[in-house]
């Protein structure tokens, strides 16, 4: 083996700039840790009479962004922090119907419905974000949105992505597929029409005393609350107050009166109907359908209803709406027995009066629906104004936070202490039936476990199935508290279309530009070429290698 | 474009192998068989020396280095040693030159070694979108793993098959043959003991693997000098 020691002189200059190259190959792409992923959920999607509404698309996979402006953001995400967003270049963009790859909207992590617990200080930049999102929201909701947007809650990880990705835009760099940079995906499948959508009421019956030989039908008060809720990010869209305060407050009404009917020497001579009904954001669907299932009988027994709805912030005022005019009496008793109680309690009882227009289809306030039957109802709310059309129906600020438990048990006492005073014909008579400290005082704990649990359930009424298991649990619950428990399962009016694929998860990877990939290919090119050189150079002596680039001559 | 990276990966890691059969005169000379029977030997020796490990070592979760289990290691790495003894001296080779004998048997070794420790990671790992240095750091182990790989099989040559060898070089060739054996011991000190990154480590191997190979080298042609 011939032992060459001689250095290959040509070979010397290759190595000076092979050193230069891997050196700016180093420097491009900084050495950064694996995959983050997120949860994020999607932007509703819903049709109105086929009039489109909501985010479109569902797949995301393209770079990311820091900011609305630069050139050709049709291939880029764009990650925006709600804190810092500017709404009016957000409307203006949605407005102009700009197109985008997508959007990544970062909440703050208090807003996730899981922080149960956490304690938010309630200070004038919370109010502020909170206005900001809320009108965020109504931009969301009504516009057509033809690339896929998702809400994320902020969090290291996502932050860091974030500070990076500004990081490279700000010095010019954008991340497209020529250069590098952070790459959103989102698998998810195209988003499909959500057939038949059922909406579901539950309805707990607790017959009052019948004396014997007595063969009328005793009068019914009806207590109804609809349960569902619809919002911006449908995963997301737990309605602490609306109206998971009317929810809650429905079962204490139901469980206090259980105590007193249970025993025949303290029941009641009406019946009690407390109903849950869903399909409220959509014009009360549901409440229509129930009060059609009614029979004639039924019907025609119920004396009044009393509607529940947003009954957990704090304030001094309840307003009592009705379509009735106000001085029929029956609407004036109901609003005394109301009036009388709730100045006991420190509260302010409004009355508010709004006509119904039988033939427009929208129904602001769920006692609308027993109206257009003719029957006496009123919704208790501690909002003022009818809400627009799917408003004020749980939207992202409405979690545990915006709901104060001690609302909730005081609009309990008012409710069911003025129903006991009229079914017991105590009017005036100072007695106080479900007073504190007593057997039958409002149960805090209740209150507080339910409000909790509602609170971390997203209860959009299309995407909860015929089983889901919070309508088992309510069902199991009023059947706790009432003789008589019956399901009734709808389809919703036609007029509003669902899509799924309401959440998923976004993988954020980390990718090399093309130019990276193909220099490092050269780099390996060169360093074998060089390799196989040395080696023959060294093992067979120079003569072989240039001997290989000759043609052998001809036989 | 990951496939891509995968590819680039790929010849980095099993490039060098290619390269050194065709450049050097083992392809004149068809010793691929024996290349493949020394892979063969490595997959038994690694099938020996993982029951081996399995039997006798405590699996601990922490990173940390333990003297005792190292040491353990260690010991089981000479087992890559006896299965290299194994390789060179008891397969029947055709009349090959001792020079090449000893290439062929470490580019066997060393292509096995490859093969089996990075192929897998490798497949999964870089044809996914995100991009990491892990791997080109793995193809440059594999380089240095090579040169090692051809350097103890150059000592074991020198060891088990020159017979005159002259009497001061013998200490010295042994102590490097120690060396390599135990050179995966070392790496794993350095990366859990002192906390080395991945870069420092494999340039610590990339810059050993050149030294012990010119250090071999020399004492290659060394003991070749007397029958010249």
């Amino acid at each position: 083996m011939a032992n060459c020691q001689r250095r290959p002189a040509p070979l010397d200059p290759i190595y000076y700039p092979l050193l230069t190259l891997l050196f700016i190959l180093f420097t491009c792409v900084d050495l950064y840790d694996a995959v983050t992923v997120v949860d994020v959920y999607r932007l509703v999607q819903f049709d109105i009479s086929s009039v489109p509404f909501g985010s479109r698309l569902a797949t995301l996979n393209h770079h990311a962004a820091s900011s609305l402006f630069g050139s050709d953001l049709s291939r880029s995400v764009i990650i925006l922090p709600v804190r810092e967003l500017d709404l009016d270049l957000i409307k203006e963009y949605i407005g102009q119907g700009k197109l985008l790859g997508g959007l990544l909207l970062l909440l703050p992590p208090h807003f996730s419905p899981e922080k149960v617990d956490a304690a938010v200080g309630i200070d004038e930049d919370f109010d502020l974000l909170r206005n900001k999102v809320s009108e965020l929201e109504r931009l969301l909701i009504h516009a057509n949105i033809p690339y896929p947007v998702y809400f994320a809650f902020e969090n290291d990880d996502i932050n860091a992505v974030l500070d990076e990705v500004k990081r490279n835009d700000a010095s010019g760099q954008p991340a497209t597929a020529t250069t590098g940079g952070y790459k959103l995906l989102v698998a998810a499948s195209d988003p499909k029409k959500i057939a038949s959508p059922t909406i579901t009421n539950i309805q707990g019956w607790l017959p009052g005393l019948k004396l014997e030989g007595d063969s009328t039908q005793l009068p019914t008060i009806a207590i109804v609350a609809s349960y569902d809720t619809f919002g911006v990010a449908p995963a997301l869209s737990v309605g602490s107050d609306s109206n998971g305060s009317g929810v809650v407050a429905l079962l204490e009404i139901a469980r206090l009166f259980s105590i007193l009917y249970s025993n025949p020497k303290t029941r009641g001579r009406y019946n009690l109907l407390f109903g849950l009904t869903s399909g409220g954001p959509y014009n009360y669907n549901g409440t229509q359908k129930w009060l059609r299932s009614f029979d004639q009988r039924l019907r025609e027994s119920i004396d009044y209803a009393i509607c529940l709805n947003s009954l957990g912030s704090l304030g001094n005022e309840l307003h009592l709406h009705i379509s009735k005019p106000p001085e029929n009496k029956y609407i004036q008793q109901i609003f005394q027995g109301l009036s009388s109680v709730a100045e006991e309690s420190g509260l302010q009882v409004g009355l508010k009066h709004k006509k119904i227009n039988i033939s427009s289809p929208r129904v602001a306030w769920e006692h609308e629906q027993f109206s257009r039957l003719r029957l006496t109802a009123a919704t208790i709310s501690e909002l003022s104004t009818a809400p627009e059309l799917l408003e004020s129906t749980g939207s992202l600020s409405d979690n545990r936070h915006s709901v104060s438990e001690a609302s909730v048990i005081r609009s309990v006492k008012v409710v069911a202490e003025s129903v006991a005073r009229h079914i017991y014909s105590q009017e005036g008579k100072g007695t106080n039936i479900f007073a504190d400290n007593s057997s039958l005082a409002v149960n805090p704990s209740y209150v507080r476990s339910w409000l909790n649990l509602l609170s971390t359930t997203s209860r959009v009424a299309p995407f909860l199935s015929k089983n889901d298991p919070l309508i088992m649990a309510l069902q199991k619950e009023l059947a706790d508290h009432t003789t008589e428990v019956s399901i009734q399962h709808e389809t919703l009016d036609g007029t509003f279309t669902f899509y799924d694929s309401i959440s998923g998860r976004l993988h954020v990877y980390q990718v090399v530009s093309v130019t990276f990939d193909l220099l490092l290919l050269l780099v390996l090119g060169s360093y074998l070429i060089t390799l196989f050189s040395f080696l023959i150079i060294t093992t067979r002596g120079l003569d072989d290698l240039i001997s290989l680039f000759r043609r052998p001559p001809s036989r | 474009m990951t496939v891509f990276h995968f590819f680039n990966c790929a010849i980095l890691t099993f490039g060098p192998h290619a390269v050194y059969y065709s450049a050097t005169p083992l392809s004149e000379y068809d010793t691929l068989w024996t290349s493949i029977r020394a892979a063969v030997v490595y997959l038994v020796t690694a099938l020996v020396k993982l029951v081996c490990l399995a039997t006798f070592l405590n699996v601990s979760d922490s990173d940390t280095f333990d003297p005792y289990q190292e040491l353990l290691k260690a010991l089981f790495g000479f087992i890559d040693v006896a299965g290299l003894y194994f390789a060179l001296t008891q397969l029947t080779h055709r009349n090959i030159s001792q020079n090449h004998k000893f290439q062929a048997v470490g580019l066997g070794w060393a292509f096995a070694d490859s093969v089996l420790h990075r192929l897998a990671p490798l497949w999964v790992g870089a044809r996914g979108l995100e991009f990491t240095w892990d791997y080109i750091f793995q193809g440059l182990e594999a380089n240095a793993n090579l040169v090692f790989s051809i350097s103890l099989a150059a000592l074991g040559s020198l060891i088990w098959l020159r017979k005159n060898k002259p009497k001061t070089l013998i200490p010295i060739i042994y102590a490097c043959a120690g060396i390599v054996a135990t050179m995966p011991s070392i790496t794993s000190y350095l990366r859990r003991g002192l906390g080395w990154h991945l870069p420092k480590v494999v340039g610590f191997e990339l810059f050993s693997s050149l030294l012990i190979a010119f250090i071999s080298w020399q004492l290659f042609v060394a003991c070749q000098r007397p029958s010249n």
